[in-house]
């Protein structure tokens, strides 16, 4: 079976600065990949260049195929990235961000905003929305994507403990399905319910690549995050008790 | 609804810019052949020359706010107005006798502008407007010089120009009849990467524009627009900034929308507006950017407000 994604030696760079290199992995269809890492270590960089919005070095396939070949129309319909949106201007909908997303299929768009608990504000401007509100209009927006790849860059930030859990059970559903999904998580339980496999990214260029069972351990993320992460029962949790 | 208000709008003012004027004509029944000669030789072609110039200046300006992610935006704010401007002043010095040296040198100075800020436009669109607006602050220099070195019999027609002037465009109306269309029919095909582009350079590549060349023929595009414009009618403030913002109150903010509204609703300012400042000191005449503002700065915060409100 051809891997969904192939990374050979991938090296990411911005500003100079090295963020992560030599990271190798093949990520098969239907698996849920988590990257976790500190602030500024790279993980949003990561996506990014696997989606082919910034220069890498190193090698990224694509269903067998260079992921430098394609097209950015054609990579668009391979790989659906959902990062924050920037403030926009020009009073753009609910309902029309959802149209833009790759659907003019109203019936789809409405039966997702429903789903995502966003169908009264489909008429509302995107300015006028929560922050949670606007996450999950992207998400919404991300689930009328049907790519075989996404990649999310903190799906759950912003969101209610219900919108959290949702989101979570909308991954699993999605890689049930057969969906590759790529995301960036910052709450490692959240992590643990849907990882398959695991990207660390340490913020001095250092990245890893091993199964859940394998990097979920409390002195390896203690380590990752310079921060105590400890075990209750089946669960590794961070110790807000401790001082640092 | 809106569309036939918008469509009655239209030819309801066509008919008044046609009616008005230094003597009142019913443009239905023209009472002798002299009548007949102004409505259909001197005002009809005047009026379509200020509905497309209107309109390609709103075209323009729906195009360079997204162009530019700026809601600020408009056709003359990467100083394609100054070099144009600083042209026109230009061909009235170096042939102060020919009608057509004022509209030769306006086109070759947009043009010059065009090319100088195309320069820019890798650097992407906040350091792209940077640079457009140190530009339009030194083809301001240049035109204030200019001017200043301008022979005082030529000051009047530069300034009646720099202040809008439909009285006599050196180019034909199918001319610019066709532009409009044309820079419509390009700006529709356009539309959806268009829409995509309002989330973000990031977002419209993620969702498969190819963001760079979509800039490079948006850049070329607006700016070939307002050159036309210029050319045609001077400088004519304020119709390419506020008419995108008031079809997107009123139409919403999708391309396939927006930019045929503002095809039509600047053609429509500009037409109310020409008939108005060749009618209320007639016979002589206002500047047709004095009126632009005038009458659809009130409308505009007027329609601002009861949206917020």
């Amino acid at each position: 079976m051809n891997s969904a994604l192939k990374l050979s030696n991938l090296a990411v760079e911005r500003g100079g600065k090295v963020l992560l290199s030599e990271l190798n992995c093949d990520i098969n269809p239907g698996e849920v990949i988590v990257v976790l890492g500190p602030n500024g270590a790279g993980k949003s960089s990561l996506l990014l260049a696997l989606a082919g919005l910034i220069p890498a070095t190193g090698a990224v396939e694509l269903f067998g195929k260079p992921l430098a070949g394609f097209s950015r129309k054609k990579l668009s319909h391979k790989i659906a990235w959902q990062g924050a949106l920037p403030p926009t201007e020009f009073g753009l909908t609910v309902e029309q961000r959802l149209e833009l997303a790759a659907s003019e299929d109203n019936e789809a768009i409405i039966s997702i905003a429903d789903a995502m608990d966003i169908k009264p504000l489909l008429t509302r401007p995107l300015g006028e929305l929560s922050s949670g509100e606007r996450q999950r209009t992207e998400l919404a927006a991300l689930m009328l994507r049907d790519t075989p790849i996404w990649l999310l860059d903190e799906p759950t930030a912003h969101l209610d403990l219900k919108h959290q859990i949702q989101c979570m059970h909308m991954l699993k559903e999605e890689r049930d399905h057969g969906r590759t999904i790529i995301t960036v998580l910052h709450d490692i339980q959240q992590a643990m319910a849907v990882a398959d496999y695991l990207i660390l990214i340490d913020g001095k260029g250092g990245a890893e690549y091993g199964t859940a069972e394998q990097l979920f351990a409390s002195q390896r993320l203690s380590e990752l995050f310079d921060a105590p992460v400890v075990t209750q029962g089946s669960v590794l949790v961070p110790d807000y008790g401790k001082r640092i | 609804m809106r569309w036939l208000i918008l469509f009655i709008a239209v030819i309801s003012s066509l008919l008044l810019g046609l009616a008005v004027g230094e003597q009142w004509i019913n443009p239905f029944a023209p009472s002798h052949a002299l009548e007949k000669t102004i409505l259909w030789e001197l005002r009809f072609p005047r009026l379509l020359t200020a509905f497309a110039v209107g309109g390609m200046l709103a075209l323009a300006g729906a195009w360079f706010q997204v162009l530019l992610g700026n809601p600020l935006a408009e056709p003359y704010v990467l100083g394609v107005a100054g070099s144009a401007s600083a042209g026109a002043v230009t061909g009235l010095m170096l042939m102060p006798e020919s009608a057509w040296a004022m509209s030769v040198g306006a086109f070759a100075g947009a043009w010059i502008g065009i090319v100088t800020v195309m320069l820019f436009s890798r650097l992407g669109a906040n350091r792209m407007l940077l640079a457009g607006v140190v530009l339009a602050a030194f083809w301001s220099a240049v035109l204030a010089l200019l001017l200043a070195l301008l022979p005082e019999q030529g000051l009047f027609r530069a300034f009646a120009w720099m202040m809008g002037d439909l009285s006599h465009s050196d180019i034909p109306v199918p001319v610019l009849l066709l532009a409009w269309a044309t820079a419509l029919i390009c700006g529709l095909i356009l539309s959806r990467s268009l829409d995509k582009l309002l989330l973000g350079e990031r977002h419209a590549e993620a969702l498969g524009v190819d963001v760079k060349q979509l800039r490079h023929r948006l850049l070329l595009l607006a700016s070939a627009v307002t050159a036309l414009a210029v050319t045609a009618a001077g400088t004519i403030g304020f119709v390419g900034l506020v008419i995108p913002h008031l079809m997107r109150l009123l139409f919403g903010s999708l391309h396939r929308a927006v930019l045929p509204a503002s095809a039509i609703g600047g053609g429509l300012l500009l037409v109310l507006a020409d008939s108005a400042a060749r009618t209320i000191i007639a016979p002589a005449e206002l500047p047709v950017g004095i009126l632009t503002a005038i009458i659809g700065v009130p409308v505009f915060l007027f329609l601002l407000m009861r949206r917020s409100g």
